[in-house]
């Protein structure tokens, strides 16, 4: 069995950790990296949509998606840093976009991660942004899935980092 | 809101709300010394692709090279507004291209030093960069390729 760990020939059972980080998020110097996260429930992991965009599900159902990682990201953040307060300004985001055959508008579903983070973060929110196309993805063929980059405050810096990176 | 924002409402001026929709995204953005930008797509000045289709498919590895090499001139560009000259441009740190590729179609690394190729011409030394090229499945308007970049810029 793959998780059974050995030690001096006998087995010893995994401890896991009290908090396992659904959603990674790594300081450096004042910028932070999130991880990669679908349109899923922040504690259950279960997506809230599946399938491909422009087969499965609508160009409107994808912008959809793509605001609920939105959300799904920045509800991590919050939760680290205790507010949102705590972005700067965003920087940099990609943005995988499951695609059916022949479905080209990636950019118009991207811009539902985007579109929220003006909505909430207004001056602060604009990102650089690369949006790609894809054709499989994790947990059971989410359509959308987003990394992202920002800045921090400077009163924010290097709090929790010590507790590894979960959040 | 404040107590400005009550007298305005007691006035009854209403100022005009900020439609954000559709502003979520910017050419470039610069965090410290580094300028992270968007990935750039090998378009004409006016905005029209100048390359649509597939690398291995519809178009050849050579054109493939060349739109790369556009994406780099309009990321050129991009830089040069943000920062006023080129020469503030300490060296490029990392970029990542992504070839729309035929099923199959395999050198998106030489696709992508069309890009590469001119960032060294240009910049020499400075112009190197770690790089990531990678074959996507789709990318905007099924143009062949797009790049991005993070460069450090000097104050």
């Amino acid at each position: 069995m793959i998780h059974t760990i050995w030690e001096d020939g006998r087995e010893i059972t995994q401890q896991f950790p009290k908090y396992k980080a659904l959603i990674p998020i790594r300081e450096a110097d004042g910028v932070v990296y999130v991880s990669g996260h679908g349109p899923e429930d922040i504690n259950t992991y279960e997506p809230l949509y599946r399938g491909r965009v422009g087969e499965d599900l609508t160009l409107e159902e994808g912008y959809a998606a793509a605001a609920e990682c939105g959300k799904t990201l920045l509800r991590a953040v919050q939760e680290r840093y205790g507010s949102l307060d705590c972005i700067r300004k965003m920087v940099r985001a990609l943005v995988l976009v499951n695609c059916g055959r022949g479905f080209q508008e990636v950019g118009k579903v991207a811009d539902g991660f985007s579109d929220l983070c003006v909505q909430v973060l207004q001056d602060r929110g604009p990102h650089a942004r690369t949006v790609m196309g894809t054709r499989n993805m994790p947990n059971h063929n989410i359509p959308v899935e987003v990394e992202m980059i920002f800045l921090l405050k400077e009163e924010y810096r290097a709090k929790g980092e010590k507790d590894d990176g979960r959040v | 809101m404040g107590a400005t924002e009550k007298r305005m409402e007691q006035l009854g001026i209403r100022l005009q709300q900020t439609d954000w929709k559709g502003k979520g995204t910017a050419e470039a953005v610069l965090a410290g010394d580094m300028l992270y930008l968007s990935a750039h797509y090998p378009v004409n000045p006016d905005g029209t692709p100048a390359y649509v289709g597939r690398v291995g498919g519809e178009l050849t590895e050579e054109q493939g090279y060349q739109a790369a090499r556009l994406c780099g001139l309009n990321m050129l560009r991009t830089i040069q507004s943000y920062i006023g000259s080129l020469d503030r441009v300490d060296y490029f740190v990392k970029a990542l291209g992504l070839v729309n590729s035929a099923g199959d179609f395999y050198n998106m690394p030489p696709v992508m030093n069309g890009f590469s190729d001119l960032m060294v011409e240009i910049f020499g030394q400075r112009g190197r960069h770690a790089r990531a090229a990678m074959g996507a499945y789709v990318l905007e308007g099924n143009m062949p390729v797009c790049v991005d970049a993070i460069v450090r810029i000097r104050r």
